[in-house]
């Protein structure tokens, strides 16, 4: 897994990238954190060796490279829209509308689409899993129902990179 | 029949600015103000902290250009401790610095300004961003990716983190360089070169489109600081500060960060929260000044290194004397990121860099220190008071961004008078004056946008209160 805190191997000729995940959020913004949790659960099962983990703070311009080297690409976030604890498995197409301005927050729709347009490759499935959270105070610690989400989100993600 | 023109707020800024334009009578742009409307508070609930904590701290202002705050800061504990930090220390404190201002161009070139470059300044916004270069131009959004991604992973490789990261510390840094990073750094190397010389060969196909810009974006003659190395070459980090006049004869030299406040004072206007450096001597505003990629070239005699020596001899032959139209940041803005690519590559080949000599450590030695690097966008100062304790009593930041405030104005008004004509409003004119500021890239916060569209309406508005034309966009 590397994170923003490690080193990212990276070869020499770029191979190919089969299953990638790729984990957002604020650690420091209570259930927002949740991404990072997932991710970290994910890398402790070893069937999930061969797949290649970033966890990030946003998705940024920068991860179209990677999305593009990709034939399986998994998104976590935390969702302020669902109910918390709540999981939900939502596949995700290149945009058609490209945003009207560049935030510091990146969809992965808009990700592809930047993938699509830099890289003229795209994975051939990309899927995003979203947990419901609704507790965003400054915080390092999840609430009850989003941490108990966690191994459900964990077994949603093995199933959308099979 | 006057009016107010007010464009608010200002898009692709590092943070949130709002333009301000008055017409007389004749519907000609009379005065023109740029607004920051931020208050960040750093220097005032700094007070009491202890000394080491500040680079840390510091750092926190900015999610774009922490580096140089954790630099300057450092420097400044490093004063009041009294010491000299390993040279092993120092250099890799340049190569993050210098990691950190390509990445932060790469942001600002690419991301922010090519859009008006590449599309056009009277393209419709909808297009006029980083995904419209992506469109239109691949290879150029695939370099300035990359040069953003390389700068980061150097930053990330050392500080351990792309944003705000840590390793910088009064006294040097926390720990040595490993091989493996070094030979990692050094196999982006490449890839880097190719990217930055393919963007440099695109401006200069594209610059002459702009030639009217050029003209008339925030060019006026003025004076320019930046800090130079021993031998008048660029630097970044360790050297001394020089002020030059628009004719490029020396006004200050050897300027360093101790002495900095003799010589400039910092003036306050009511309508920004931004103050207005100047140099003393020349009073204000006759004494204000530009820092950054156009000073930085305007003030060294030469890059010292190969690549980016070509570049800036034939950069001056822009002008006889120095270049003073602000329209050129973006190539000066290249040339810095080709010369932190090979002081990269220079730095990490060093063998002397991977010593683990990288600390030095003492107590409160003095009650006052101060410390200058250049960040991006200009030299930056930090200067701190503490009590025997080591407490902060008094810090005082001048900030990059905020030495360009004052040729913002100006910039503002001249582009303003030049383009903004009548009473209907149109997008290109008013992306014009937008695109003035940007070429300053001025770096207000680390907040930049909100997510999803930015609500953003411009109004000519008579003095009776009738809406004469309104422009939206989001």
């Amino acid at each position: 897994m590397t994170t923003d805190n490690q080193p990212e191997k990276k070869p020499a000729n770029q191979p190919p990238i089969y299953r990638l995940i790729l984990a957002c959020g604020n650690t420091l913004r209570g259930d927002d954190g949740i991404g990072w949790q997932i991710a970290a659960a994910l890398e402790q099962d070893v069937s999930n060796a061969d797949a290649h983990i970033v966890v990030t703070r946003q998705l940024l311009p920068e991860h179209a490279e990677l999305i593009s080297r990709a034939e399986v690409v998994v998104f976590i976030d935390c969702s302020a829209h669902a109910e918390a604890g709540q999981v939900q498995s939502i596949p995700i197409v290149p945009a058609e509308q490209l945003p009207r301005i560049l935030t510091h927050h990146l969809d992965p729709a808009s990700l592809l689409r930047l993938a699509l347009d830099l890289y003229e490759k795209v994975p051939s499935h990309a899927i995003a899993i979203t947990v419901g959270g609704d507790f965003f105070e400054l915080s390092e610690e999840l609430s009850a129902p989003v941490k108990a989400a966690i191994p459900d989100a964990v077994l949603a993600v093995q199933q959308a990179l099979r | 029949m006057s009016q107010t023109i007010t464009i608010d707020p200002v898009t692709r800024l590092e943070g949130h600015g709002k333009i301000t334009l008055k017409t007389n009578d004749q519907g000609e742009v009379s005065e023109a103000y740029f607004t920051v409307t931020q208050v960040r508070g750093f220097e005032k609930f700094s007070e009491g902290r202890p000394y080491y904590e500040m680079p840390s701290l510091m750092a926190r202002i900015c999610g774009i250009c922490p580096v140089s705050h954790l630099i300057a800061s450092a420097k400044a504990c490093e004063a009041i401790m009294s010491v000299e930090i390993p040279p092993t220390a120092a250099k890799l404190r340049r190569a993050l610095n210098l990691a950190q201002t390509i990445q932060s161009h790469a942001l600002s070139f690419f991301y922010l300004s090519s859009p008006d470059l590449l599309l056009g300044m009277d393209a419709d916004p909808v297009d006029r961003n980083i995904f419209g270069v992506a469109q239109k131009n691949p290879e150029l959004g695939r370099a300035g990716v990359a040069l953003r991604r390389f700068g980061q992973h150097i930053i990330e490789l050392l500080g351990r983190k792309r944003i705000h990261p840590g390793w910088v510390v009064p006294g040097g840094v926390t720990e040595p360089l490993t091989a493996v990073k070094r030979d990692e750094i050094l196999a982006l190397i490449p890839e880097a070169y190719a990217n930055i010389k393919l963007a440099l060969k695109w401006y200069k196909e594209i610059a002459d489109r702009f030639t009217e810009e050029a003209e008339h974006f925030a060019n006026f003659p003025g004076a320019f600081l930046g800090m130079v190395s021993e031998d008048h070459s660029l630097e970044f980090t360790d050297g001394k500060l020089r002020l030059i006049d628009a004719t490029g004869n020396i006004l200050e030299d050897k300027l360093d960060a101790a002495h900095f406040d003799n010589v400039i004072g910092e003036a306050v206007e009511p309508f920004s929260y931004m103050k207005f450096p100047y140099y003393k001597p020349l009073g204000y505003p006759d004494g204000a000044y530009r820092v950054g990629p156009l000073a930085r070239l305007n003030i060294a005699s030469h890059a010292g290194t190969p690549l980016a020596d070509i570049e800036l001899t034939e950069f001056k032959k822009l002008a006889n004397g120095p270049v003073l139209g602000s329209f050129y940041f973006h190539h000066a803005r290249l040339i810095d990121i080709l010369y932190g690519i090979e002081k990269i590559e220079q730095i990490f080949s060093d063998h002397t860099i991977l010593d683990t000599h990288v600390r030095a450590t003492a107590g409160v030695n003095r009650l006052e220190g101060a410390g200058i690097a250049e960040a991006p966008r200009g030299t930056l100062m930090h200067h701190y008071k503490v009590d025997d304790k080591g407490q902060i009593i008094w810090p005082n930041l001048v900030i990059a961004t905020g030495q360009n405030n004052n040729a913002m104005n100006r910039g503002v008004l001249q582009t303003a008078q030049r383009y903004v004509k009548g009473e209907k409003l149109e997008d290109g004119m008013l992306n014009r004056v937008e695109a003035v500021i940007r070429t300053f890239d001025p770096c207000l916060s680390c907040s930049t946008h909100a997510y999803g569209q930015m609500p953003l309406a411009i109004s000519l508005v008579a003095p009776d209160g009738t809406v004469l034309d309104s422009i939206r966009r989001g």
